[in-house]
């Protein structure tokens, strides 16, 4: 049996939506990086439901580079995150300042 | 005839070249020599060039100038009798200031740039004087203007000399617009700017068109040559050198106003409105001139009046028509004035620097000498009978008595009336210079003036020789016909458009008017030597008011600079402090503080939104995202509909 678009959809709705929460709510930059991937995956799912949904294999493709630029996005960020540990000693977000207004 | 020419110009300004470039590397005694023999030998070429030409006329173009469209300017020459006697006149009082001044420089610092501006003058005079066309003319018009400004202010230290130099340079500058102006117009109304063009075609011009040309020349013509009313830089410019006096502010530059006015007098002439102004302002400025020069206390500035006097006798001879008698005026006036600064000059200078005639006195046995040589100019300009001034001044007057209208009857009895006072302040200078003992109240002066051995240069005195000779002898250049004279410079003038003709008056009536004025000149100067001669005068009258209000309104000039102080200057001023304190400092600067201010305010506020909580950035970037794509959905679904 084939689970109906919708519901591919709410679930993407959803983890977008628990991944942005997760992204703006905490401090930890771990954390935030986890909400990001959530975020990006919630996408990719969305991407290749409407790829089974209309027979078309360019949302397969977009799947694909989603994860790409994620494996991408998650090597830059973490080495960032250990160049802001070093600075800061802290891998709080809230420790990063320097341009406050 | 072209190289003559060519050469004639291209000389001086190669001298003045040559000093401006390498003088300082020069001796002093090759600065002189170069500068001295440029000018020589320009003379020897315009002798050169006047005896060739004899009454033909020369247009030929030198080079090139510049071109843009069809309005194409060059180096044109245009050498006619009027261009040969000027430049004759000219090189010939430029040749003598030169040497003259080699010595009165001597122990002057800065020769070199004396003689470079002195030369750079001589080459600018005789483009004046030669130029073929206006744009070239109004070059070398400019260019006296820049030299006088250099060599009024030759010693800049002084500030009466750097001002003196300033207001001589802003004050001709208010005519040289007119004469832009007047350019333009040509250019517009006649479509060409040549001399020869323009006077040909001057007939054509209508009337209001040919006045409102005339006029803007004339104005040229009254910033250069000090008439009134903007004679008020002539006696101030009086601070520099006295050489200078004598070439530029005396024998050529305030001339070439009256030159510029009988070059285009066909153009002046289709205007009668224009000819009787030019009279009236000679008249008015003769006046003004002669009643100043009347009680002047410094020699020098005795001189720029009276100068400012006899260029008054060119302008009415002008608007009388009568142009073979303005340049007869205007080269006896070079000759006889020039020979007098060079003469006061020597004066000055072997009194170690006094002006003030009323501490002079009693040179008469010093300079011997320089006595018979300021004599012959003083007779000149006082046209004591028989000398070149008086030929030449008898010959405006008659001019303009025979004129028609009533008007010029007036200005005839108006000048006629200043004539009588030539001679008085004439003979006071130099009755009061040579005659008499020096003014008694020495004590209160610090220094006393009179040296026992007054001393002067030989050279000097022997540059004002021939100078003195021609002072006496240029009447025979136009001998009127009831002294068995042939008027040649009438007759060599014959050419010129115009009005160069013989005045056909009556020998009676010209024998009765030189009568005359020569009983006159006689009894002003038995006047003048009842008043100066013998007894020593004092210098200022003490009891009688009125007569001591004329007195100080005669040496002030009328105030005339008082005038302007108070209506033009000062105002002037006014404006410009508003301007400066209410206008640019009260409102645009004010402005520009208040919005910048403003932008500040606006920065404090919005940078509050920096708050440096990443979660934030991101709960504002989220909620902006999802707001713009609200929006787009929102739209497109209705698009849909």
């Amino acid at each position: 049996m084939t689970i109906p678009f919708t519901h591919i959809l709410f679930l993407a709705i959803l983890l977008f939506a628990m991944g942005a929460a997760c992204a703006m709510t905490r401090k930890n930059l771990f954390m935030i990086l986890i909400g990001v991937e959530v975020m990006l995956n919630a996408a990719g799912i969305a991407f290749v439901a409407a790829a089974m949904r209309w027979q078309d294999m360019n949302g397969q493709i977009m799947a694909l580079f989603v994860m790409t630029v994620a494996a991408a996005e998650i090597a830059v960020a973490l080495a960032l995150i250990v160049c802001i540990q070093r600075r800061t000693r802290y891998t709080n977000v809230d420790h990063c300042s320097m341009l406050k207004g | 005839m072209k190289p003559v020419l060519f050469l004639l110009i291209s000389f001086p300004l190669l001298s003045a070249l040559i000093l401006a470039l390498i003088g300082r590397c020069l001796s002093r005694r090759t600065v002189e020599t170069i500068a001295c023999t440029a000018v020589v030998a320009a003379f020897v070429l315009a002798l050169t060039a006047f005896l060739l030409s004899g009454q033909k006329v020369q247009s030929l173009t030198l080079a090139q100038w510049f071109s843009a469209g069809s309005f194409q300017v060059d180096m044109d020459i245009y050498y006619d009798p009027l261009a040969a006697i000027m430049a004759l006149m000219v090189t010939f009082v430029s040749s003598l200031v030169h040497i003259y001044s080699v010595a009165y420089m001597r122990r002057e610092g800065g020769y070199v740039r004396y003689f470079c501006f002195l030369n750079l003058f001589v080459f600018a005079m005789l483009v004046i004087v030669t130029a073929g066309n206006l744009v070239f003319l109004y070059l070398g018009w400019e260019t006296v203007g820049l030299c006088s400004y250099a060599l009024i202010g030759f010693w800049y230290e002084k500030p009466e000399a750097a001002n003196a130099s300033a207001k001589a340079f802003v004050v001709t500058r208010l005519g040289d617009v007119a004469f832009g102006i007047a350019i333009a117009l040509c250019w517009i109304n006649l479509g060409h700017l040549s001399v020869s063009g323009i006077n040909d075609s001057a007939a054509s011009l209508d009337s209001q068109a040919a006045g409102i040309i005339g006029f803007l020349l004339l104005l040229a013509a009254i910033g250069k040559s000090a008439q009134l009313p903007l004679a008020v830089w002539l006696p101030d410019a009086m601070a520099g050198p006295t050489p200078v006096s004598a070439l530029i502010h005396a024998a050529t530059m305030v001339t070439a106003g009256v030159y510029l006015l009988m070059r285009f007098f066909p153009v002046i002439q289709g205007s009668p409105l224009v000819m009787a102004l030019i009279a009236c302002i000679g008249v008015i400025t003769i006046c003004f001139g002669a009643l100043a020069a009347l009680v002047q206390k410094d020699i020098k500035r005795i001189l720029a009046y009276s100068t400012i006097s006899q260029v008054g006798y060119m302008f009415l001879a002008v608007g009388a028509g009568d142009l073979a008698g303005s340049l007869f005026h205007l080269i006896s006036h070079a000759f006889f004035k020039s020979l007098l600064f060079l003469a006061a000059g020597c004066v000055i200078h072997a009194l170690h620097e006094e002006q003030d005639i009323f501490r002079m006195g009693g040179l008469r046995q010093k300079l011997p000498q320089l006595f018979w040589l300021f004599l012959a100019g003083t007779a000149a300009l006082g046209a004591f009978p028989l000398t070149s001034g008086f030929f030449s001044k008898d010959r405006i007057l008659l001019a303009v008595f025979l004129q028609p209208q009533a008007i010029y009857k007036v200005l005839w009895t108006i000048a006629a009336m200043a004539a009588v006072i030539t001679p008085l302040y004439a003979f006071r200078l130099f009755f009061v210079v040579f005659f008499g003992q020096p003014h008694a109240d020495r004590s209160q002066a610090p220094a006393p003036a009179p040296v026992s051995h007054p001393s002067v240069p030989n050279l000097m005195t022997w540059a004002l020789w021939p100078l003195a000779v021609l002072s006496l002898f240029a009447g025979f250049l136009n001998l009127p016909v009831n002294w068995a004279g042939n008027e040649w410079l009438t007759h060599y003038l014959a050419m010129l458009p115009g009005a160069a003709r013989e005045l056909h008056a009556s020998p009676e009536m010209e024998s009765t008017m030189q009568l005359g004025s020569a009983l006159i000149t006689i009894v002003m100067v038995i006047f003048a030597w009842i008043f100066y001669g013998s007894r020593i005068q004092p210098s200022e009258c003490n009891d009688e008011t009125f007569q001591k209000k004329l007195h100080t309104l005669f040496l002030n000039g009328f105030y005339l600079d008082q005038f302007y102080q108070t209506w033009i200057i000062a105002p002037y001023r006014k404006t410009a402090e508003f301007l400066w304190h209410k206008v640019d400092a009260g409102w645009v600067d004010a402005g520009l503080d208040q919005s910048a201010r403003s932008f500040l305010t606006l920065a404090e506020r919005l940078r509050l939104w920096t708050t440096g909580r990443v979660s934030q950035y991101v709960s504002m970037m989220v909620t902006g995202f999802t707001l713009i794509l609200c929006s787009l959905t929102v739209t497109w679904w209705y698009l849909q509909i």
